[in-house]
């Protein structure tokens, strides 16, 4: 451009921001880094595609023999089995989320601003939490289940930490949150930090607290399927004896319980949550 | 005996909200606090029951140093000192009665408190302190359903139930309509006369003051500039603490006022 | 002294209590029948303790193993990358079509429900259940079943966002003649895409979790060599890789939820408050009458 005639200045031009082509690009490199063969998992969509033809045909293989079955052809008479792994699923979770949400409600106010004694019990309460929160359900349940043997006990306390740190995180982030003022009334007239939260801040948050516990219920239920793959209990363990002797007759059948399980909690837990909040 | 001596607040900012302010304030007085917003009302009458901190001088109950009070004495000094605030701060999720015993938090204790255990007499003082203020048929009902005047009759309640022998009440009228305003005033009054409890109150309003202050006090910037009796505080005297003349947005309605000094 | 009122009678919370007895006898119930012995609650912590003097403490990590800890990570942290975005690229046709808004009421139900019936499955059954038995073991088959769990996820709350755009730009555009609804949502679909990225950046950070577990069933990842560590009491080689997967994991949680916020606040965002966006799994609770301060 030469220089604008006219008696009006013309405005530079806006200088475009570098963030969202920069953004793409990263993105992209990643991606591609990521499903290349060489770099990354060697992600190739052909194959993926032959496999699920392929995979297809064994997902409905038809045998006499169960064991021979696929997937799609589940076998009926394996159901029975299913019942008692599933109930200990489900006590499972219910323990380990009553004894999670309890111990998740004095860390939520030691990790809170609002809340917490003082500085540097905030700055380690909010490290701890976040490397709890870093640890996935299934690794903790592999640490308890070599920690003290196979069995639920590993699964409950696996499912225990994973409830502090979801449901701590939650509420403290609600804490955080709260009206002030109720607070304050409450140092005003002598309260220590204890009966300042128990009664200027756990009635606001109790709803919250609530809905939270619940919600970590259902994760429960979802989550304890899965511990038992390492031998931490409930119906899990089931599903993965199962798929390693390729059994996927058996398989559908596991995984068609645990699917209507999950289902009818969260019915349930949708249900409370509508009736209690 | 309330003892402000060389009193001063620094906030973090560098705000100097209060400045060597030196100030004697006597047992069963009824003290107003009138001054523009940002004169220091609310830090004076926060720094006697230490929720602002001082940062020089000091302030005295019945001689006891607040600024040197551990966080023990502190709770032991507040809980004989009720506050009245000006958003109410209920909670607004809980019972009205649970509301007011928060007034005995400091008398339950720790243990009792936290697992809801108040020991009848708590409860009793609770109630009286109800119907002291004639709300006590709302006692179960929640704090969220009740009207803006009412829910500050629980906060006067609130304080009650501490048995203090001071009461806080910063800007107590400025969320609630004229009406309203002046039955909340009367109450307070009427504590102060029956009770015989020191009372001290943040006001917006020049003529609420002249009716309900036996002693007023003048801010401007932080120092006190005036002290003396509702009756000697003339127009002229408002304008040196305001330090403009005043519109009518320093006034209550008039009508209202009538109706409520008859 | 005392007022005219009569003092009320306490309330009696019959209701509510039944409902807590109900809840404690379940709860009674559970802890009761589960397969715990009292001695083993005795012995967790001395085993708790055991183990973690072992990984991390006496003899502590052993950085030999550092590299391939870091090599299994690396591959964890592809496939949950390659899976979200699998995830994120399907659920957009599917959060189009379940928004009510854009479809008809019958068909979004039944997408919602189909999206519903996904998410109720973890990533390690979809990988145990359908895609290994499909693609074999390895990544490929973690990234898939990362992918097919996060369909459920994105595409609902997708569909959510989509049904919260303001409508007056939409009703312009159509009483200006624009083409068909689908047509105008899509071309409104930028005014959410922020936060549209948001969820994906943070679905990406729950999915690294799932990443890191799924080579225990053999999906790849830094998982195989947890389970094999842990299996074969290989303390220190397991510190090692919990060490990994722990800082990793933060430090990808820092940089995206940092990326997050930044999106969020560029875009001053539309409907969804910051809490939500902060906690997306808060979408997924709030579907009640709960009231957030
Ligand atoms: N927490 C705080 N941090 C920093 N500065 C503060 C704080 N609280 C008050 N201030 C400042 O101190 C000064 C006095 O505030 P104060 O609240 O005491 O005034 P006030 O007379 O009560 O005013 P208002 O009528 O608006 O309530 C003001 O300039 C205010 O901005
Ligand atoms: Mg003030």
């Amino acid at each position: 451009m030469t220089a604008a005639a006219g008696s009006g200045q013309r405005p530079a031009r806006p200088r475009q921001s570098l963030i969202v082509p920069a953004g793409l690009l990263a993105f992209l490199v990643i991606t591609w880094l990521s499903l290349s063969d060489q770099f990354g998992i060697g992600f190739d969509l052909g194959a993926i595609i032959e496999d699920i033809t392929n995979g297809g045909r064994i997902l409905i293989t038809e045998s006499d023999s169960a064991a021979q079955r696929g997937l799609l052809v589940p076998n009926w008479a394996f159901l029975p089995r299913t019942v008692d792994p599933m109930l200990e699923t489900f006590k499972m979770a219910v323990v380990a989320s009553v004894v999670g949400c309890t111990v998740a409600l004095p860390v939520a106010f030691t990790v809170s601003r609002v809340t917490a004694p003082n500085g540097v019990v905030l700055f380690l309460g909010r490290t701890v939490l976040s490397v709890v929160r870093a640890i996935p359900d299934l690794l903790y349940a592999l640490m308890f289940v070599a920690a003290v043997g196979i069995g639920p006990l590993a699964g409950i306390v696996a499912l225990v930490f994973f409830n502090i740190g979801v449901v701590a995180k939650l509420l403290s982030e609600t804490v955080d949150g709260v009206d002030p003022g109720p607070i304050e009334a409450a140092r005003a007239g002598g309260g220590n930090r204890t009966q300042t939260v128990r009664w200027a801040v756990l009635p606001q948050v109790l709803p919250n607290y609530v809905a939270y516990s619940l919600y970590t219920f259902e994760l429960n239920i979802r989550a304890s399927t899965v511990i038992g793959i390492v031998g931490a209990g409930g119906i899990g363990n089931l599903l993965f004896t199962q798929y390693r002797f390729f059994n996927w007759s058996n398989v559908s059948i596991v995984v068609v319980t645990l699917f209507v399980f999950v289902l009818l909690i969260e019915l349930i837990s949708i249900w409370l949550r509508r009736r209690l909040v | 005996m309330i003892r402000f001596e060389n009193a001063s607040v620094t906030y973090p900012g560098g705000v100097h909200a209060l400045k060597d302010v030196t100030l004697d304030i006597r047992d069963g007085e009824m003290l107003i606090i009138v001054g523009l917003s940002g004169a220091g009302k609310s830090t004076l009458i926060r720094v006697i029951n230490g929720l602002v901190p001082l940062s020089g001088g000091d302030v005295k109950i019945d001689g006891v140093s607040v600024r040197h009070a551990g966080s023990r004495q502190l709770r032991e000094i507040r809980s004989k000192i009720g506050m009245i605030f000006q958003t109410f701060n209920l909670v607004k999720r809980t019972t009205v009665l649970n509301n007011v015993l928060m007034g005995r938090l400091y008398g339950a204790g720790t243990l009792r408190s936290l697992f809801a255990w108040y020991r009848p007499e708590d409860i009793e003082i609770a109630m009286q302190a109800l119907e002291r203020v004639d709300i006590v048929e709302k006692a179960y009902v929640r704090a969220s359903n009740l009207s803006g005047g009412q829910q500050q009759r629980v906060g006067i309640a609130r304080a009650l139930a501490q048995q203090p022998k001071i009461i806080l009440a910063d800007e107590p009228v400025a969320s609630l309509d004229p009406p309203t305003s002046h039955v909340v005033m009367r109450d307070l009054q009427r504590i102060n006369r029956e009770l015989g409890i020191t009372t001290i109150v943040n006001l917006h309003f020049l003529d609420l003051a002249k009716v309900y202050g036996e002693r007023i006090i003048g801010m401007r910037g932080g120092e006190l500039v005036y002290d003396g009796t509702a009756a000697q505080a003339d127009e002229r005297v408002f304008r040196d603490i305001y330090g403009r003349s005043l519109t009518a947005d320093d006034v209550m309605s008039e009508a209202a006022t009538a109706a409520a000094t008859l | 002294m005392a007022g005219a009122a009569e003092r009320p009678h306490p309330p009696t919370h019959a209701k509510r209590n039944l409902a807590l007895l109900g809840a404690a006898l379940l709860v009674g119930w559970a802890a009761v029948t589960v397969d715990v012995d009292p001695s083993e609650i005795l012995d967790l912590p001395g085993g708790v303790a055991l183990l973690f003097r072992e990984m991390f403490l006496d003899p502590g990590p052993d950085w030999s193993y550092l590299p391939t800890a870091l090599e299994g990570m690396i591959e964890s942290l592809q496939l949950a990358w390659v899976g979200t975005v699998l995830g994120a690229i399907l659920s957009i046709p599917l959060g189009f079509v379940g928004a009510k808004n854009v479809s008809s009421g019958g068909v979004s139900n039944v997408v919602r429900q189909l999206l519903n019936a996904i998410r109720a499955f973890p990533e390690v059954v979809l990988a145990v259940a359908i895609m290994i038995p499909i693609a074999g073991l390895g990544p490929v088959a973690g990234a898939l079943a990362i992918g097919l769990h996060s369909i459920g996820t994105l595409g609902k709350l997708t569909a959510e966002v989509i049904e919260g755009i303001d409508p007056g730009p939409v009703e312009a555009a159509r009483a200006a003649g624009g083409g068909s609804i689908l047509v105008q949502r899509w071309g409104v679909l930028p005014q959410v895409l922020p936060e549209i990225v948001a969820f994906w950046l943070y679905r990406f950070e729950i999915n690294i979790r799932a990443a890191a577990v799924l080579g225990v069933v053999g999906a790849g990842g830094i998982g195989f060599s947890l389970q094999q560590t842990i299996s074969f009491h290989r303390y220190s080689l397991a510190g090692t890789a919990v060490i990994v997967v722990v800082l990793v994991t933060i430090a990808v949680d820092t940089v995206s939820g940092w990326v997050r916020r930044r999106i969020i606040e560029g875009a001053g965002a539309k409907r969804v408050d910051a809490d939500a966006i902060a906690h997306p799994e808060l979408a997924e609770v709030v579907t009640g009458p709960v009231e957030r301060p």
